[in-house]
């Protein structure tokens, strides 16, 4: 269902996850485009809606908050948060263009939570649309100069872009998963750029504390060929990230020494996480960073839940993100220099 | 083209691929041209003799495989990946000689299309070809489970014919899987290749920075070693060494320690056994039926007390690899470095040098076991009630004529049809022998020979290099005292020369011959272990004789065009496998 005002521009203000496609990263986001279409080819994903970047352009327009609450309202529905508990989501920017993507995967980009009700649902969805510009301005200086690639969002819509730098984010909303523990899974080892092992990282909790690089976490590495476990090393993990129902938010917070003694995944889940993300990756076309995280209250693997996930570029890129010409791809060598195909 | 010379096709030039068979569209399943004879149209393009696969001519029934394979499954797998300049290889038969052409693709609409998909294709598999090939070859080993363990004596009839249609299936589905696999692995290899010349290596380099990795060969030569040693431990060597091997096993279990041999030996058999000594021909037996093979292998290796170090060897060969890696990378900083590592990691997760050698056993030299197995219980069944004469009659028939005759058998007893084809097996069996023994003299090129050829994987798995085709264009036949090829192996060697043209000669092969022939493959590669150099008329980097060389630590030169042909068994050479050129001392 796609929710249009009756407005002479029709404008898509507010799309639900399951509706959303790759084809859709124009308006949604590479992250969430990925998600929808990750959800939609049977990978469990949580269940959420995305605001469109040129939605965003306006945000304070009646016709967005609407939309905005009746999806909020649809997803309290579906996911059976209505008289039993509070919904509480995860606000997340959602870049359009490449290299938002990037800084934005990164965590250059706000994320925000464990939020609840719809009143501050849609004060962090304009908290994170305007965390955008910053980061924006601070990326493209560096690395294409200030006047490059304005006007790029949204081309799905059939709108012409407004050159409105901003409309680059969209913003997803998801439902948070209520973590046991989570973390990143790596389809090539980011350190060595090995193809033949894949790598996780994992904390007790929800993942935050793992990708804002707060602990040491666990770390398994696993033989792509084989699937075995050939190096686990228990990280120090002395704090852990967790929805505090006393502060009714999301806190980082010491973890008990308890849990630290403990690896925070089973050997089976190591095992499981692997053949999932090296099946994402090879849907994809090329090595993968995902994050996951596993809910504490579902059997496994039910409880296995994938959250985001987009090229592992650490290694390949190197110090040099954004310029995939510098890398190599068998794909355009091939074509180019070994069957000299016109144009490539 | 104006140096083109053109090696004339007449005297191959026929209407029927043999007495009594003609083909018709839709007998064959190809994509963009059929297996057929020769005609004069085709000396316009050139044809080399595939002597590396098929050494010793095709039967009827082995036309059907060969079109599943290297016709229909190279030009499906063309297809399907997206090549962009190729439509895959074409075959055409002199006498019952195969040789391989390819079919370019001429537009340029076409180009650009094929070049969209191919990325799409071939992207996705890169990214994790081991769980790829682990999928393909699994459906692969499924099906393989599935023939092995298939008791044929209690089917009826019926059920026979179903099972013999279903090898028929099992093969064709085999040979796309090889194309599929090849091309994509092909493309990471080569692209590899390119991005080297780009940052100013060498791109013949390449495959030398991919060896090292075991196959599924290499495991067979090392257990082929350790059944020697085991021969002289249990003093049983004499018949190896001695005896022809069809007699060596019934002496062998003479001999005190003969039982336990034998059952060592049944054992190596069950695992490494499913093979035959060449491609797509069904009329060869698999080492399980006739382990003449292993047995000459053993012998030679006895020839050597010494035996032969996999281990030491092993690990020079990749202490080689890494040096020369090491020293690659001290050229190269930056983007170049970079990209270099990338390419070197893409390339070792999805290896065509390993790949090139392994799959053989999966699929070359054994997909056709199944279609041998049911042929030959439905010709003993015919021969039982006086159908045809003897099992192996069935070879002697084409794929349509038996799927004909065989949908109703009374029908095609009563009109007469079966008698009318047995009728020709003797004059086929006489054009098969007389084929064979012609197969030595046949020029190694046919049609028109190009300065150069546009398909990257004639050149790199074929060895179709210019100069290639320069030694072939000048060779006027007259004495040389140097030859050059590739490069494919380091070191210098100098020793007497063994000319050998096909692979029933290979237990001619005495340890210290430097070993000289068309080409080699995998039922060459337990030679490797007792001559001392190698030099092959076809191949370039790829080829089984340069991996495997390197492999042994022996030099080689490959892609000479004339070597069995200038060089004759007994004379003295030095072959320099770091320049590529092979010295006749006489």
């Amino acid at each position: 269902m796609r929710h249009t005002p009756a407005t002479s521009v029709p404008v898509t203000l507010v799309i639900d996850l399951d509706e959303i496609r790759s084809a859709d990263a124009g308006r949604v986001g590479a992250k969430m485009a990925r998600l929808g279409e990750l959800r939609a080819r049977g990978w469990r994903v949580p269940d959420g809606y995305a605001v469109t970047a040129r939605a965003l352009a306006d945000p304070d327009s009646p016709a967005l908050r609407d939309a905005i609450a009746q999806a909020h309202e649809r997803l309290r529905h579906r996911t059976g948060r209505v008289g039993h508990g509070a919904l509480k989501v995860a606000v997340r920017s959602s870049a359009v263009s490449e290299d938002g993507d990037r800084a934005s995967f990164a965590g250059q980009y706000e994320t925000y939570l464990g939020i609840v009700g719809i009143d501050d649902v849609l004060r962090y969805i304009r908290k994170c649309r305007a965390s955008g510009g910053a980061v924006r301005a601070l990326t493209y200086r560096e690395r294409f100069g200030a006047a490059s690639r304005a006007g790029t969002a949204d081309t799905g819509s059939g709108d012409t872009g407004s050159g409105d730098t901003t409309s680059d984010l969209a913003v997803g909303v998801l439902e948070l998963v209520d973590a046991r523990s989570a973390g990143v899974v790596f389809t090539l080892d980011p350190v060595s750029g090995d193809r033949g092992t894949l790598v996780i990282e994992a904390n007790w909790g929800l993942g935050e504390s793992v990708v804002s690089g707060q602990v040491t976490p666990d770390h398994w590495a696993v033989d792509a060929g084989t699937g075995e476990i050939r190096e686990h090393r228990a990280g120090a993990k002395e704090k852990w990230t967790v929805f505090s129902p006393a502060a009714g938010k999301v806190t980082t917070e010491p973890l008990p020494p308890d849990l630290a003694a403990r690896p925070c995944l089973a050997e089976h889940e190591v095992r499981y996480l692997c053949d999932r993300a090296r099946e994402i990756a090879a849907r994809a076309g090329s090595p993968q960073d995902i994050e996951w995280a596993i809910a504490r209250d579902a059997p496994f693997p039910e409880n296995v839940f994938f959250l985001q996930h987009r090229p592992e570029t650490s290694w390949a890129q190197g110090a040099a993100p954004g310029t995939p010409e510098k890398g190599f791809d068998p794909v355009q060598y091939a074509l180019r220099n070994v069957f000299k195909v016109p144009g490539t | 083209m104006d140096q083109a010379r053109v090696v004339p096709v007449d005297e191959f030039v026929r209407d029927e691929l043999y007495p009594g068979y003609k083909q018709e569209f839709g007998t064959q399943p190809f994509v963009a041209g059929p297996v057929r004879p020769f005609r004069k149209g085709d000396e316009k393009r050139y044809w080399l003799r595939d002597s590396l696969h098929f050494s010793e001519g095709m039967v009827p029934a082995s036309i059907a495989t060969l079109d599943d394979a290297q016709t229909w499954g190279a030009q499906l797998g063309a297809e399907i990946v997206g090549v962009p300049p190729t439509l895959g290889s074409v075959n055409r038969l002199a006498g019952t000689h195969v040789f391989i052409g390819t079919l370019d693709v001429d537009t340029e609409w076409q180009v650009q299309a094929r070049a969209a998909r191919f990325g799409q294709y071939v992207t996705p598999i890169l990214g994790d070809f081991g769980s790829y090939w682990s999928m393909r070859a699994g459906e692969l080993q499924a099906g393989y489970d599935h023939f092995d363990n298939l008791d044929l004596t209690p089917l009826d009839n019926n059920q026979l014919w179903g099972t013999l249609k279903d090898a028929y299936a099992f093969h064709r589905r085999a040979w796309f899987t090889h194309f599929e696999v090849m091309y994509v692995l092909t493309a990471n290899y080569l692209a590899f290749y390119a991005l080297a010349e780009e940052i100013g290596l060498e791109g013949s380099q390449v495959s030398a920075f991919l060896s090292g990795q075991q196959t599924f060969y290499s495991k067979t030569d090392e257990e082929l070693w350790k059944l020697a040693k085991r021969a002289r431990d249990l003093e049983v060597q004499a018949p190896l060494r001695h005896a022809e091997p069809v007699d060596a096993l019934a002496q062998i279990d003479a001999l005190p320690n003969g039982k336990t041999w034998r059952a060592e030996f049944d054992q190596f058999l069950r695992t490494y056994g499913q093979r035959t000594e060449e491609t797509c021909r069904v009329d060869t037996p698999s080492w399980i039926e006739e382990p003449s093979p292993a047995l000459y292998a053993i012998g030679a290796f006895l020839a050597k007390p010494a035996g032969f170090d996999f281990h030491t060897a092993r690990r020079r060969a990749s202490e080689e690899r890494d040096q020369r890696i090491d020293d690659a990378r001290k050229t190269l900083n930056g983007d170049n470095l970079q990209r270099f590592n990338e390419a070197l990691a893409s390339n070792q997760a999805a290896n065509f040098a390993w790949w090139n050698e392994e799959h053989n056993y999966l699929i070359d030299r054994r997909a056709a076991i199944p279609i041998r197995r049911a042929t030959l219980e439905l010709g003993a069944r015919l021969a039982a009630d006086g159908t045809i004469e003897q099992p192996d009659d069935l070879f002697f028939l084409f794929k349509p004529e038996l799927y004909d005759v065989m949908a109703d058998p009374a029908a095609s007893s009563a009109t007469g049809r079966w008698h009318e084809l047995t009728a020709m097996i003797p004059d086929r069996r006489a054009y098969f022998e007389h084929w064979r023994e012609r197969g030595p003299e046949l020029p190694p090129m046919l049609g028109t020979i190009p300065d150069t050829v546009p398909d990257p994987i004639m050149i790199e798995v074929f060895g179709l290099s210019g100069r290639f085709l320069e030694a072939l264009r000048t060779n006027t036949g007259n004495a040389k005292t140097e030859i050059r090829g590739f490069p494919a192996a380091r070191g210098t060697v100098e020793g007497i020369a063994r000319v050998i043209t096909t692979v029933a000669d290979l237990h001619k092969i005495e340890p210290g011959d430097i070993l000289v022939c068309g080409g080699t493959t995998t039922e060459w590669t337990p030679v490797f272990g007792i001559i001392t150099a190698c030099v092959c008329d076809t191949g370039g980097s790829l080829t089984h004789a340069a991996i495997v060389s390197r492999e042994y630590g022996i030099p080689c030169v490959v892609g000479t065009a004339i070597a069995t042909q200038t060089v004759k068994t007994g004379d003295r050479v030095r072959v320099d496998g770091r320049a590529g050129i092979v010295t006749v001392l006489r």
